[in-house]
């Protein structure tokens, strides 16, 4: 038997090289894809080494001189991964973004999304409540690219103050509402041109009605709001009536020739 | 050219006032603002930076945070506007009006120092310009700083919200 603290390796030939991980970038930018063997799992570059903010697993890496860390982003914990994972066309989070983020709760894909940004990047990360929000707080004492606000974001004057311009917002805030409350927000704080990811729950809307009469729905208020939506996707089978919804908001008017 | 329509700009570093000077032209065509609200050498050229209060320091930053937020008029806001902005005239309509983003705020604005307000269009527009250039259209606070300050004010907000909501009476003994 191997004594103690001996390395875990397959032994033979070789041994000492342990489960040789390869860390690839993903074709969206700011998100990788660790593969070993045959396993791939999603993964953001973390922006504290050492430090797991749900218990997520983490993944060391050679890089040259030095290590670089990774950690695990589970697609049934995010909708944001459940999307990316289901191949969503663009999510315009990417290093050096500016991001709203609406329903942050406890802070797990803030810390991904806190992750892919970088230290370039800014999140606001908005969560209502208190009991996810100490979490929230937590997380973001150790992450300075993230800025945690209590607050409603059916109010956005409330927390005016605390946000500037950004390029992106992202929600997943399951209000019936929920299109109306990112409009408030894009009205208040969205780039000409800048960009929303939506997670909308059909059940959260109508529980009554077929969830995609819901998504309809939902993509033709949009429409109203100068929201323009240019992709829309299931997230099963990580969830379950669930659509993603990514547009542009304010769209430069195209030139006429 | 005397200018018709102040704004005021609420950040985490301070209060900014804003002023107009082609009111007339911008106030009935919108879409040029939207425009306009996108390029700084233009949008400058329609708003100007005209004075600046900033916080001391983290506590009165929170202080004022926690004012506004409620649509309520701190002190360091009132003195501010009542120095910046122009007299008006007792008994006579100047025209004169100011931007704000909150119609509460603007009420108290109003019954405190009697100067006449509106949040409605082009007044979130122009906010809009504001917020996006920010930055650069003053010289008294850089971009890094104003995210330090949104970061520092954003934790100490939300650090008192989550303490003082937890359906917990702290009595106080006095």
């Amino acid at each position: 038997p191997r004594g103690r603290g001996a390395p875990r390796g397959r032994g033979g030939a070789g041994a000492g090289k342990t489960n040789a991980v390869v860390v690839e970038p993903h074709r969206l930018e700011g998100v990788f894809i660790a593969r070993s063997g045959a396993k791939d799992v999603l993964v953001t570059r973390n922006m504290t080494p050492g430090i797991s903010v749900y218990s997520e697993k983490r993944i060391s890496v050679d890089s040259g001189e030095t290590k670089v860390e990774y950690r695990v982003w589970n697609p049934f914990r995010s909708k944001l991964a459940a999307g990316i994972l289901g191949g969503v066309e663009a999510i315009y989070i990417k290093p050096g973004a500016k991001v709203l983020y609406l329903g942050a709760a406890s802070g797990t894909t803030v810390s991904h999304v806190s992750d892919i940004v970088g230290p370039e990047g800014l999140v606001y990360a908005v969560e209502f409540s208190h009991r996810s929000g100490r979490d929230l707080i937590n997380m973001a004492k150790k992450r300075t690219n993230v800025i945690p606000i209590i607050e409603d974001a059916r109010h956005p004057h409330k927390y005016r103050m605390l946000v500037g311009m950004v390029d992106v917002i992202f929600a997943d805030v399951a209000q019936p509402n929920q299109t109306q409350i990112v409009a408030l927000n894009a009205h208040n704080f969205l780039k000409n041109g800048g960009h929303f990811v939506i997670s909308i729950k059909a059940s959260c809307i109508d529980s009554t009605a077929e969830p995609a009469a819901v998504f309809a729905a939902e993509v033709n208020k949009m429409k109203t709001e100068k929201m323009k939506p240019r992709e829309q996707l299931t997230l099963e089978p990580f969830e379950r009536d669930h659509a993603l919804v990514v547009g542009e908001y304010r769209p430069a008017a195209k030139k006429t020739a | 050219q005397m200018a018709s329509l102040y704004l005021l700009y609420e950040s985490a570093v301070g209060y900014s006032l804003f002023a107009t000077d082609e009111t007339a032209g911008i106030a009935l065509d919108s879409p040029s603002i939207q425009e306009a609200a996108g390029d700084l050498a233009k949008f400058g050229k329609v708003v100007k930076f005209k004075a600046f209060a900033p916080f001391k320091n983290l506590q009165d930053a929170l202080e004022n945070i926690n004012a506004v937020s409620e649509g309520l008029l701190p002190d360091l806001l009132k003195t501010f506007l009542e120095t910046n902005l122009p007299k008006a005239k007792a008994g006579k309509k100047s025209g004169l009006q100011l931007g704000v983003a909150d119609h509460r705020l603007g009420t108290a604005i109003t019954e405190a120092i009697g100067f006449p307000t509106t949040h409605v269009d082009p007044v979130p527009e122009l906010l809009r310009g504001v917020r996006l250039h920010f930055p650069k259209m003053q010289s008294q606070v850089k971009g890094e700083a104003i995210s330090k300050s949104q970061l520092g004010l954003g934790h100490s907000y939300s650090r008192a919200k989550v303490k003082f909501n937890v359906h917990r009476v702290d009595n106080m003994i006095i």
